[in-house]
């Protein structure tokens, strides 16, 4: 027999209802089904189910999400190396950003999976996958070197206030990891935001080396001079094109790198798990406001209304955003056709914000959070204009 | 002919198909009635355990529609009266005499027909006990002859849900009788829509009747899905509809006088290990075609199409309805770490198993294959849905109770094949709440 099934077997007592654990069964069902799956015998028609099942669901993006964690305990690893004059073999890289990411990463599943467990136990309901994601994508779109205590805090605020105080993952109209990133920036902007943030400090270091910038693509962007164009400026500033698609520059973790969350894009839209819509919406959105900005930059504008509009696709999180933020399926809106404009709205208010608002540089969470909250609308539209064009029958 | 195309549905590809061959069984020691299977109706019994029956005796009338009988398969003498929960009548069990005796009924030439009004075949046919075999859209209730005129009739030669008979397979040597069904058919409504696959190849005389080719996918052989694509206005909503093997036994009972005890059904399933068709009796025991046939521990036995047929017991009869006994395991152990699990023999609606890659027939269990958990709007359900209904949003208006909403939605369009809950990662029971949802709007209505 095998032995992790042995070792439930010996356990399950303990969480039923005799069992001394019996308040905690929603975690040990959570813990048993990641390694069993569930038997259960149809009761109702039809008497065959699909086997795709939400744990699987969300392992795929979790699946996707992996590359990303992975580059940026590099990139991490990497850029403080870097700041900091030290040897930049592949190795000595790894264990820097090992040092400095999986701590956060581990204070957010800890912290994430606690209040889940908690409203599990207290609502009696089973412990959903969700989580799994949230607590994955949270920790990716930090600066590096936030306290940990910001973290928990950080993740608390989505996972409670974003998605537990309706009801649990499906309820939930924000993105719950946005949610968290959101709060966090307006809590605590001094360690959110700025350039010096982006990229740790190693050991007992103070300052980075002088020749190092610390500057993120998009702060050197929206702090280009009139009279330079910003291309020229990311250029000058060791952004070229390749350098931005590829993100191995100071930034949030894990959300840098355009062209793994490309590759991320197409593994979920292929599985059907991503909404394509959104994406080419979102795709769409931000070309073309990009596009009109450019058309209505009048000789004395901001450069930033220049920008040749696929830049914006390339810096900052956008791509990051547009593949795993954007496409969460519970707070994106439900009806297909409005996945369009809902896709569109968020590219759109995604450059808005970066070139109107000095003070936020990265649009696109907050974008998408405020697009969170007219779905329900979009989706009410859909619904009664789909309705509208059926034959009646009462 | 017309050819209609159903742009959505899926066809779980499942091993257990039926071969062609058709085997005919002997007679039975019992056939049976389930009173209790029979939708709409509420039984009030003619005969009590131990009463001698012959074939076409009464064995129950509607309590509501007491001209609505329901007629002995077989002559003997009744056996048992099973009870399930609450005293429903689960079966009526008749025990089969060697020698059976025949109630007699009037025979019709086909020349007759044309002369007679749709009144007095619906008498013949409800003394017959084979008008419930006529089901009225949307409901799927018993048509009320006295009521509104159909706006079609529907005749299905269709059979895609996984499992049910082919129709060349019991149309074999009967076109005549058919040719004489669609001429009763005709005198109650002059829209008759015979409608099979695309695909399918029937005997030229049949096919020749044919008046709609549809392709797709399950369940294009609903003829509700044919009548949502086919209706440009509400006064087409009330439709009769009727199985083509329905209308064979229609056809020959009112041209022989003679109650009629053969079906044909499949034997099928990755259950039973050499599916078949077979021509039983009407009402035969499950017993009789499983014998020596099953080939997994724990069987399920589903009398009917595994989307909606009903559970039958291992001592339990055929349907009044159903020609399809499909047999599956029950699940069988928990399977260790499924999820991440490539999945090249798991069939699945999604694009997330490796099956999808090389499709060919895979065998399933009655396991819901998954934890119990909220929407995650994922948006299969009505990707999926023939009726373009939007089955996430219809059951929050449900839940809500939002009547006139849930209309408006297209509930009563809905043709309960179960592919909503069939594709649902979070296992919701999506057809089942529709389907008691739109059995408490046909109360209230009935109540008037």
């Amino acid at each position: 027999m095998n032995p992790v099934k042995a070792l439930f077997d010996a356990l399950r007592p303990h969480f039923q209802e005799k069992g001394r654990g019996v308040r905690l069964y929603p975690f040990y069902e959570a813990v048993e089904s990641i390694f069993f799956a569930p038997r259960e015998a149809s009761a109702g028609l039809p008497h065959v189910r699909d086997h795709l099942d939400v744990k699987r669901f969300m392992t795929l993006v979790i699946v996707a999400l992996l590359p990303h964690l992975a580059y940026g305990i590099y990139n991490t690893g990497y850029q403080c190396r870097l700041a900091a004059g030290l040897d930049l073999a592949w190795g000595p890289v790894v264990w820097q950003g090992l040092q400095l990411v999986l701590p956060i990463v581990l204070v957010t599943y800890a912290v994430g999976f606690f209040w889940e467990v908690l409203f599990a136990v207290v609502r009696k309901h089973e412990i959903s996958e969700g989580l799994f994601v949230t607590c994955m994508l949270f920790p990716l779109t930090l600066p590096p070197t936030i306290p940990l205590w910001q973290v928990a805090l950080g993740i608390s605020f989505g996972i409670v206030i974003g998605k537990e105080v309706f009801g649990g993952t499906g309820r939930n109209f924000l993105n719950p990891a946005l949610t968290g990133r959101a709060f966090l920036y307006f809590a605590y902007p001094a360690q959110l935001s700025g350039d010096a943030v982006w990229t740790a400090l190693a050991g007992a270091r103070t300052t980075f080396v002088d020749a190092f910038s610390a500057a993120t693509p998009l702060s050197v962007a929206a702090t280009a001079v009139p009279g330079v164009r910003v291309e020229q400026a990311l250029g000058d500033a060791g952004f070229g094109v390749a350098e931005l698609f590829f993100g191995l520059h100071p930034g949030s973790i894990g959300g840098e790198s355009d062209f793994l969350a490309l590759l991320g894009a197409l593994f979920l839209i292929t599985l059907g798990v991503a909404s394509w819509r959104i994406v080419a919406g979102a795709v769409l959105g931000t070309l073309a406001t990009g596009w009109v900005l450019n058309l209505a930059a009048g000789p004395e504008a901001g450069p930033f209304l220049t920008l040749n509009p696929f830049y914006h696709l390339i810096v900052g999180g956008a791509g990051f955003a547009f593949a795993y933020m954007c496409t969460d399926p519970v707070s994106a809106t439900h009806m297909t056709q409005v996945k369009w404009v809902y896709g569109f709205l968020v590219g759109m208010l995604t450059v808005l914000i970066r070139v109107f608002n000095p003070a936020y540089p990265e649009g696109v969470g907050l974008a998408i959070i405020f697009m969170n909250l007219f779905n329900p609308l979009l989706d009410h539209l859909e619904v009664i204009l789909r309705t509208r064009r059926r034959v009646p029958n009462v | 002919m017309i050819r209609v195309r159903i742009p959505k549905g899926h066809d779980p590809n499942l091993l257990g198909r039926p071969s062609l061959d058709l085997q005919v069984l002997g007679k039975p020691a019992t056939v049976a009635v389930p009173p209790a299977r029979i939708a709409f109706v509420k039984p009030r019994l003619a005969v009590t355990t131990g009463d001698a029956v012959r074939i076409g005796s009464v064995l129950f009338e509607d309590k509501q529609r007491p001209d609505l009988r329901f007629l002995s398969p077989g002559g003997g003498h009744v056996a048992e009266i099973r009870y399930g929960a609450r005293r429903r009548i689960r079966e009526i069990v008749v025990q089969l005499a060697p020698v059976e005796e025949v109630e007699a009924f009037d025979a019709l030439e086909a020349a007759d027909v044309e002369g007679l009004p749709p009144a007095d075949l619906a008498r013949r046919l409800m003394r017959g006990g084979l008008w419930p075999l006529l089901r009225q859209l949307p409901y799927r209730s018993i048509p009320d002859p006295a009521g509104e005129a159909p706006a079609m009739i529907f005749v299905g030669l269709a059979a895609r849900e996984p499992f049910l008979p082919a129709p060349e397979v019991y149309l074999e040597g009967r076109e005549d009788l058919l040719r004489f069904g669609l001429q009763v058919l005709a005198r109650f409504c002059r829209r008759v829509c015979v409608f099979t696959e695309a695909a399918r190849r029937l005997p030229p005389a049949v096919a020749e009747l044919v008046t709609h080719r549809v392709s797709g996918a399950y369940p294009l052989d609903d003829p509700g899905v044919l009548l949502y694509r086919l209706r440009r206005h509400a006064g087409e909503n009330r439709c009769w509809a009727v199985n083509g093997q329905d209308l064979l036994m229609i056809a020959a009972f009112l041209r022989e006088g003679r109650f009629p005890t053969e079906r044909t059904v499949v034997l099928a399933g990755s259950g039973v290990a050499d599916p078949v068709h077979a021509r039983i009796r009407w009402g035969a025991p499950l017993s009789q075609l499983t014998a020596g046939r099953l080939s997994c521990p724990e069987p399920r036995l589903v009398v009917g199409g595994l989307f909606r047929g009903f559970r039958g017991e291992p001592d339990g009869h055929m349907g009044y309805h159903e020609s399809a006994l499909t047999v599956i395991p029950e699940p069988g152990e928990r399977e260790f770490l499924k999820f991440v699990r490539p999945g090249a023999d798991l069939p699945s609606y999604s694009r997330t198993f490796l099956s999808r890659l090389r499709p060919h027939p895979r065998a399933v269990s009655t396991n819901v294959n998954g934890g119990r958990r909220a929407c995650i709007a994922c948006g299969f359900c009505a990707q999926v849905c023939p009726v373009d209904i939007l089955p996430q949003m219809t059951l929050k208006s449900i839940l809500a109770e939002e009547v006139e909403e849930v209309l408006a939605h297209g509930l009563l369009d809905c043709v309960e094949c179960g592919l909503c809950t069939y594709v649902c990662p979070s296992k919701i029971e999506l057809a089942e709440t529709f389907r008691q949802t739109r059995l408490r709007y046909w109360r209230e209505q009935a109540r008037g």
